[in-house]
């Protein structure tokens, strides 16, 4: 009687296994939003510590090349001539060709003038462009500066001087102009690097 | 058919060439018809998986949803370098998609899409599409030899063993409503399901009958759970894995034409053809016949494709096993059955 009860429950588990599977999959068809994102028209906002492109506060470094030191790969150029304590800065590049983004270097940094952003679009048509000069944010806009500053403050976890900076009209860290201004400053700048 | 060269006649064509003339017009059309749909049901299957898997599918292509992926799919395939082995056979290599695609091809002739909408009324429908649909197997057959590799190899002799199995429960099957019409013209069964309601309701065999059907024409059509010929994760793409280009696409072309083939006898042998309701008709309008009946065979499709993503593939004994053991005797026990309540003069739910 085994092999015929065997026949029976196979025909059995046979259909209403199909029908359970059929009913979970149509569940996912019906009534599950997609959960992936369209990407170039909508982005993930990568978590605050996310480990994106360097980022330079230029008027605190004191040209000390720890971080290069730390560095695993020895991506980062320095490069300053010393006028008494003030520096006339020939070149702060960082080759991202080579970086990979381990955050060894921000932790070094004696008087914290060096942090990562979330800027995570990286890719670019050409190499040589891919080594960034961090200097050429001093050549920024002063809302693009700003902007920085609010990256950076957002990064430490800092709740910005955000009454004065608003005041001023400096956006909110992480609102929509904040995003569109850092995405102008990143775009700006990889057009200086590739030039 | 004979309107159209009737037609071609008063045009002033001679006896031969009115025959050629409609002939090929029917032809182009169902070329046509049946790449427009392809195209359609690549895209539809393909937004199936992804909601079914909690995705997009394509979105970029074609202003809306995607739409013109297929369209750019194809173009591509037009372009595509045309490989053929080198140590294999050329000819074989050459005809097999031909061959392949002509036997699907001519199941849609025998089709009724309306009354008197089919390109050729045959006395013999149901049976001449199950036995054109068997010279797939053949094309099959020879792509696999031809191909000069193992993968296709074992791709082509899967297939030919599934699906000559799988015939037979789909052939008993289809036995069972043709015993209870009394007919092979498949014009017949919507005329006979407008009186008495779908068959599917007739009698409890007949509903029997049409779950076998449906099963065995998802092997016949090689489609998950029984994509063996072609499961990618054993046997790269089966018997297709050294074609490229168009001659892929044929390939490509012949899996959804022999879904639409499949899903078009299920929908008017079992469900009513071109008769909405379950209970008859007979009284839709004429024009709106071909949309009943082809969003019947788009549901049918449907049900293939969400199958298709929700169960996993079987195992080569478990689909002979499947074949043998379960789905050809309940067929011979519907086919005797239903032949049972004839005799008795039961059934008929709604007659």
């Amino acid at each position: 009687m085994g092999a015929i009860r065997d026949y029976f429950g196979n025909i059995s588990s046979a259909l209403t296994t199909a029908a359970k599977g059929m009913r979970i999959t149509w569940r996912y068809f019906k009534h599950e939003p997609p959960i992936t994102i369209q990407y170039p028209r909508e982005r993930v906002e990568p978590p605050p510590s996310y480990r994106g492109l360097h980022i330079l506060q230029q008027d605190k470094c004191i040209d000390c090349h720890l971080c290069a030191k730390a560095c695993p790969v020895d991506c980062i150029e320095i490069e300053a001539i010393h006028h008494g304590r003030t520096l006339e800065w020939k070149q702060f590049s960082i080759d991202y060709k080579k970086c990979i983004f381990c955050e060894f270097c921000i932790p070094v940094c004696p008087v914290d003038c060096i942090h990562m952003t979330s800027e995570y679009e990286l890719a670019t048509e050409d190499p040589d462009g891919m080594v960034e000069d961090l200097l050429t944010w001093t050549g920024l806009r002063p809302e693009d500066q700003r902007a920085v500053e609010a990256a950076v403050n957002k990064k430490k976890g800092v709740a910005a001087p955000a009454t004065i900076e608003s005041a001023k009209g400096a956006p909110e860290p992480g609102s929509a102009e904040d995003k569109a201004a850092k995405i102008a400053a990143i775009k700006a700048r990889l057009k200086k690097g590739s030039a | 058919m004979t309107s159209l060269i009737a037609f071609f006649e008063g045009l002033g064509l001679e006896g031969v060439l009115a025959l050629s003339a409609a002939y090929a017009l029917c032809i182009a059309s169902l070329l046509g018809f049946i790449t427009v749909y392809a195209m359609f049901a690549i895209w539809m299957e393909r937004k199936v998986a992804a909601h079914i898997q909690v995705r997009y599918g394509p979105m970029e292509t074609g202003a809306w949803h995607g739409w013109a992926q297929s369209v750019a799919d194809a173009v591509k395939l037009l372009f595509k370098e045309d490989l053929i082995p080198p140590e294999g056979n050329k000819f074989l290599f050459w005809i097999a998609p031909a061959v392949v695609f002509c036997g699907v091809f001519a199941g849609f002739i025998a089709i009724p899409f309306a009354e008197g909408m089919q390109i050729v009324d045959l006395h013999l429908g149901v049976f001449f599409i199950m036995a054109i649909a068997s010279v797939e197997v053949i094309g099959v057959i020879m792509a696999g030899w031809a191909s000069n590799s193992k993968y296709s190899l074992f791709g082509a002799v899967r297939e030919a063993a599934q699906v000559v199995s799988y015939e037979i429960p789909a052939a008993t099957a289809l036995l069972v409503p043709i015993l209870v019409v009394g007919s092979f013209r498949l014009g017949d069964f919507n005329a006979f399901q407008a009186d008495h309601g779908w068959l599917v309701l007739y009698n409890p065999f007949l509903t029997v009958a049409a779950l076998i059907y449906f099963i065995s024409s998802l092997a016949g059509c090689k489609r998950a759970p029984f994509d063996l010929p072609e499961a990618e994760s054993e046997l790269v793409s089966g018997f297709h894995t050294e074609y490229s280009g168009m001659r892929f696409s044929f390939f490509f072309l012949e899996e959804y034409a022999s879904m639409f083939v499949a899903a078009a006898l299920t929908a008017t042998l079992f469900f009513g053809g071109w008769n909405l309701f379950p209970w008859g008709g007979g009284w839709e309008p004429a024009p709106l016949a071909p949309v009943i009946l082809i969003s019947k065979i788009f549901f049918f499709i449907f049900v293939q494709m969400w199958l298709r993503w929700t169960l996993p593939r079987l195992r080569v004994d478990q689909v002979m096993a499947m074949g043998y053991k379960y789905l050809v005797p309940w067929a011979f026990v519907c086919l005797i059955g239903a032949a049972w309540f004839e005799y008795m003069g039961w059934g008929g739910l709604f007659s």
